[in-house]
């Protein structure tokens, strides 16, 4: 093979999740009536941000070799902390700030900050006390979603103050600001990632922690960094959440977790760390919508859409390890 | 000092004794199984029925099974155990807990259904207000509100369903559909929201919306997801009433978009009225004495109890909600809890 063909071939493989995405678009466009149109694809980029920004924070942690399963509670939790103070119906005490434009950066700050504490908790039991993380954020998976329930009573917030809910309205270029704030995550994530020695001592912890270490690299802090990293993203996805319902119900993303766990293995991270980009798994997150989106328009029996969703998951995953095969053999 | 000290703790004694008479009066502990408290209308039938059962003198112990099936069935073989004077089901799953249900009546503790009707075995006694009932009551209320905007019963609707796991959503949409067929003009778009999530239900209408723009009519089989579907309204530049909207179950957050314009009708499950006759007919379902068929006045509500094949059964008809009635104070929504108290039958 000659080294262009080679290289060529590489770049295919680096970026494959990309073009099955493409792929899937242009299938479903063709097969699917009234899909091919801009405002579907809008439809995709928004309904994707929340999962967006939630599989950014689970990367992080599953590229550093670990694992967070109580991410999808921590944003239900950070959601109803926004909605029982900002919303105005409901169980929402309806807070008031004046100038009105204060209240964006005061929820934001305390679901960044609620997702912080638990990516702490986590992190501090998982890297000082040596606990499995995968027990560890199961078990905050279990008592934060208990705490959503506690706080809540059961009962939801609704009408969020408009200040606020304002980013889930306002379009640029076509795109709610939601999708927006998304986007920008995965590109400075991404440069985080690529560009900072703390991206790169994530990746290289997640390959071979005891060489990182003996490496010189502190692995502790940095493992620690990326627990509250997936935390506040975490809050960051609630806080978004909470903006695209207009409020929060006791149940709000429930199974988030899992398509999180979907976009970013098909995204391509390993989940014994070490490999994965976040472009990658920002491709993985559009796949997931657009077969969603898909799904809602084809009109099938309900009871066929989850079969439906889990076999071209698993076509995608598939895909991907055919991806890993001829890799392989390349090398 | 000791003559004190037993004066004082005899003092406490007898106010303890004087202030409590709940705990002198209590004819029995009844377990309620409450299917999961992850949604408006469980958590307030648990108020519900711990309100009622107080008043004809029952203390109640509540147990939550998560929407787990198997949590529930543990919580029943548990609860067996504890040989309660009666327990309160409100099934996850209607199939799976009915070995649950003969175990518990086999060891002599009646079974009493509530919300969700197990007609595959025989229980004490059953309180709904009909699931596909009010699948005919929303119905009846798309045919009014198509027809008011289309001239006849013809458009587009399209039909949020719950999670297409629970069968007291598919029971709505078997009752709705099953009405709606006398109108072959009009459409119907099903689709679920799975496991309930209300961000689920948001996508769909926003898809949906894109697909076929000239959807008539949204029905969504809980309020909550209608919260969802008006937020992906309101991206969509609508304002309240370019597209029609209806929801069942009747929570708070429902009859406020009645109040702000958004939703047109809520069908209510009756849920004050379905704890009541619980504890109405409490005392006769503990001492397995017989229920008579017959018309019961059940928190004003005109309800019915029949003999069926799975026993005695109470159908409280649940109520359309529109702007004109919101703010009855009936209407759990309203979180205006009775002010009558219950009384047992005779």
């Amino acid at each position: 093979m000659n080294p262009r063909t080679r290289q060529t071939l590489e770049f295919v493989l680096d970026n494959l999740v990309w073009f099955m995405l493409v792929f899937v678009l242009v299938v479903f466009s063709i097969f699917i009536p009234n899909y091919f149109q801009l405002g579907i694809f809008a439809n995709i980029i928004e309904a994707s941000s929340v999962l967006g920004v939630m599989s950014i924070g689970l990367a992080l942690v599953i590229i550093a070799g670990h694992m967070d399963l109580s991410v999808e509670s921590v944003a239900a939790l950070s959601a109803m902390a926004v909605g029982i103070l900002f919303c105005s119906s409901g169980i929402g005490l309806g807070v008031q700030l004046h100038p009105e434009w204060l209240m964006v950066p005061v929820s934001l700050l305390l679901a960044l900050t609620v997702g912080g504490l638990i990516g702490a908790f986590n992190g501090f039991l998982v890297v000082r006390v040596k606990m499995s993380a995968f027990i560890i954020t199961l078990a905050s998976y279990i008592w934060v979603r208990g705490l959503v329930l506690v706080i809540s009573g059961g009962r939801s917030a609704q009408d969020l103050a408009p200040a606020i809910r304002w980013f889930g309205i306002q379009r640029l270029i076509g795109l709610p600001l939601t999708a927006w704030i998304a986007i920008a995550c995965f590109v400075v994530f991404s440069l985080i990632m690529a560009k900072t020695p703390f991206g790169r001592h994530l990746v290289m912890i997640g390959g071979n922690e005891t060489a990182t270490f003996r490496a010189g690299i502190r692995v502790n802090r940095n493992l620690i960094i990326a627990f509250v990293l997936a935390g506040a993203i975490a809050g960051l996805a609630g806080w978004l959440l909470a903006i695209r319902t207009s409020g929060a119900t006791a149940n709000l993303g429930v199974g988030l977790l899992f398509n999180a766990f979907a976009a970013v293995v098909i995204g391509g991270v390993s989940l014994k760390g070490g490999v994965g980009t976040l472009p990658g798994v920002y491709a993985g997150v559009l796949l997931l919508s657009a077969i969603n989106t898909a799904i809602n328009l084809m009109g099938l029996p309900a009871n066929f859409t989850q079969v439906i969703h889990g076999l071209l998951v698993l076509a995608a995953v598939l895909l991907d390890a055919f991806k890993q095969t001829i890799r392989q053999r390349l090398a | 000092m000791k003559r004190i000290l037993l004066a004082v703790f005899g003092i406490l004694a007898l106010a303890v004794a004087t202030l409590t008479p709940a705990f002198a009066q209590s004819k029995g502990t009844v377990y309620y199984l409450v299917p999961t408290l992850l949604d408006e209308f469980q958590t307030g039938s648990v108020t519900a029925l711990e309100l009622f059962l107080k008043q004809v003198g029952y203390d109640i112990k509540t147990l939550n099974a998560d929407n787990k099936t198997d949590a529930q069935q543990s919580q029943m073989n548990d609860v067996i155990a504890l040989k309660p004077a009666a327990i309160i089901l409100a099934a996850v799953d209607f199939n799976a807990l009915k070995p649950s249900i003969e175990a518990a009546r086999a060891a002599g503790i009646p079974v009493v259904e509530f919300d969700r009707q197990i007609t595959s075995t025989p229980s004490d006694f059953t309180s709904v207000a009909g699931t596909v009932e009010i699948g005919h009551i929303a119905a009846d209320q798309a045919e009014k509100l198509l027809k008011a905007k289309n001239g006849s019963v013809k458009g587009k609707v399209l039909q949020v369903l719950g999670d297409p796991g629970d069968p007291y959503t598919l029971d709505i949409q078997k009752g709705f559909e099953e009405k709606m067929k006398a109108f072959p003009d009009v459409k119907i778009i099903s689709l679920p929201a799975m496991q309930w999530e209300a961000s689920n239900a948001g996508t769909i209408v926003a898809d949906q919306m894109l697909a076929n723009p000239d959807i008539d009519l949204i029905f969504s089989h809980a309020a909550h997801l209608s919260v969802a579907a008006v937020a992906s309204l309101e991206a969509a530049g609508k304002k309240p009433g370019d597209v029609m909207l209806m929801s069942s179950n009747g929570a708070p957050v429902g009859l406020d978009l009645i109040r702000k314009g958004w939703l047109n009708v809520e069908v209510e499950q009756p849920l004050y009225a379905q704890a009541a006759a619980v504890a109405m007919f409490m005392d006769k379902v503990v001492k397995k004495q017989e229920i008579k068929p017959g018309d019961y006045d059940v928190l004003g509500l005109k309800s019915t109890v029949t003999k069926e094949a799975w026993g005695p059964n109470i159908k409280i008809p649940g109520a359309a909600i529109t702007k004109e009635n919101v703010d009855n104070p009936a209407f759990w929504g309203n979180q205006k809890p009775p002010t009558d108290t219950v009384k047992s039958v005779e």
